[in-house]
């Protein structure tokens, strides 16, 4: 202590206060952009972390070709079987898409994705914290990523939100975080709640259906998407399926813990959905 | 010591917390075991502070609190002002209660870890987040996790401290 004191230290303490509150400023006063020190400094690690991403993989592939090399083999025989069976109920569905598609357009439906604009992005970091659920993506502004552009699977499954953009990064908030909060809807029984996410369910990957009508009948299976309400974020997204149906504690109400369709932990690559049409 | 000596001291260190928080940041996250990641960059905070006192203690946590508020998501500043605050009280602590100590560093990791998540639970309750239950739940196991990582952080910052802490270079 008492080379703190000779070395006037309290100096050293008042630095780190005001620094401390700089990056708070700054933080409130982006928004959901990036401050510009850690855009420097995260733009600065992407190489290290797209080396380790590309380390991880590849260690992944070896892995798995050391360990299942048997299995795989099986696997590949199984799936020339089904394509071969595929190839042929693709012929037979021919058929039946070109009768829907009259039917669709009979019907006046829009074809509701056609109006997606994607930008493709690699994951490139995880979350480095049990608090909150996060994933680093390798597109950022310079590609036209916005703070709530939703982030989807190759097959249209939900990911998560962005909340953070940088020059040539970005965060995503997944679904399971506790600070999402999107409109969610049971295609079976069309009831509307929110999705949002719970600590205790986050640490099991999972999220509550919340606000549900006192009518509502859900059933374990049942199939969830986000409903575009507010018109914030598409509709018709995949999210999961129910698992339980639940009382609230106070009785009044329900909720519902849902299972999301995506494998967090095992994304490589996503879409984010820079913009889309807002289907009244 | 000289200006030399001190660029060569803090350089070694440097180099020792930037291995860290690459293990941190881009590893161990990657690895979790029962679902739980340790926070190691306290940890470099406090086996500093202990190893170095106070003074050291204080610039080396204001460092440490810029690098996790920088390059970890989410950062809203008060870690800077609050590493800081941490290597200035570890290495008081360790100069007139406590020795230069694996033990030191457990204890004075423990009590940094269990304020940094008391302060989270803290918030977590004032926003009402979750239930207690809910929150001590990750809590415990994160810091009894990461108080598993001291031996490993302090074996590789008491080596550097053998060679060029102190006043060693002078």
């Amino acid at each position: 202590m008492k080379d703190f004191l000779r070395h006037n230290g309290i100096w050293l303490l008042i630095i780190a206060f005001l620094l401390s509150v700089l990056i708070c400023i700054s933080s409130l006063m982006m928004g959901g952009t990036a401050n510009p020190f850690s855009n420097l400094m995260t733009s600065i690690t992407a190489p290290i972390r797209d080396c380790v991403t590309a380390v991880a993989d590849w260690a992944g592939g070896v892995q798995r070709y050391v360990l299942h090399y048997g299995e795989m083999e099986e696997q590949i025989a199984a799936l020339e079987k089904e394509v071969a069976e595929l190839r042929a109920q693709v012929r037979e569905n021919e058929a039946a898409v070109t009768e829907n598609e009259q039917l669709r357009q009979l019907l006046n439906l829009r074809a509701k994705r056609e109006d997606f604009v994607f930008e493709s992005a690699k994951v490139n970091a995880r979350s480095t914290s049990n608090w909150q659920s996060t994933l680093t993506l390798s597109k950022g502004s310079e590609a036209g990523v916005q703070t709530g552009n939703c982030v989807v699977t190759e097959t249209g499954l939900l990911v998560g939100v962005v909340t953070e953009v940088g020059s040539n990064y970005s965060i995503v908030t997944t679904i399971i975080d506790t600070s999402m909060e999107i409109g969610g809807l049971i295609t079976r029984t069309n009831t509307a709640g929110v999705l949002e996410g719970e600590l205790s369910l986050m640490q099991e990957g999972k999220l509550r259906l919340g606000y549900l009508p006192d009518d509502a009948k859900l059933v374990t299976g049942d199939e969830v998407l986000t409903s575009g309400k507010g018109d914030v974020y598409p509709s018709g997204l995949v999210v999961g399926q129910v698992e339980a149906v639940f009382d609230e504690p106070s009785g009044m109400t329900r909720y519902a813990v849902v299972v999301p369709e995506v494998k967090l932990d095992q994304l490589i690559e996503v879409f984010i959905i820079k913009s889309f049409d807002i289907v009244e | 010591m000289t200006y030399r000596h001190q660029f060569h001291k803090w350089f070694y260190y440097s180099l020792a917390l930037l291995l860290v928080w690459f293990m941190d940041s881009q590893v161990l996250n990657r690895l979790p075991i029962f679902g739980v990641v340790p926070m190691l960059l306290p940890l470099v905070v406090v086996i500093v502070g202990v190893l170095e006192g106070a003074y050291a203690g204080t610039g080396f946590g204001m460092a440490v609190g810029l690098l996790w508020e920088l390059t970890y998501p989410d950062g809203f500043g008060g870690l800077v002002f609050g590493m800081a605050l941490a290597g200035m009280v570890t290495g008081a602590i360790s100069q007139y209660a406590l020795s230069q100590s694996l033990l030191s560093c457990i204890l004075c990791s423990a009590g940094v870890l269990t304020i940094l998540d008391g302060m989270r639970i803290l918030r977590a309750l004032f926003i009402q987040l979750d239930t207690l239950n809910v929150l001590l739940g990750i809590a415990v196991p994160e810091v009894l996790w990461s108080l598993c990582w001291t031996p490993v952080v302090y074996l590789l910052f008491h080596r550097v401290f053998q060679k060029v802490g102190g006043t060693r270079l002078a």
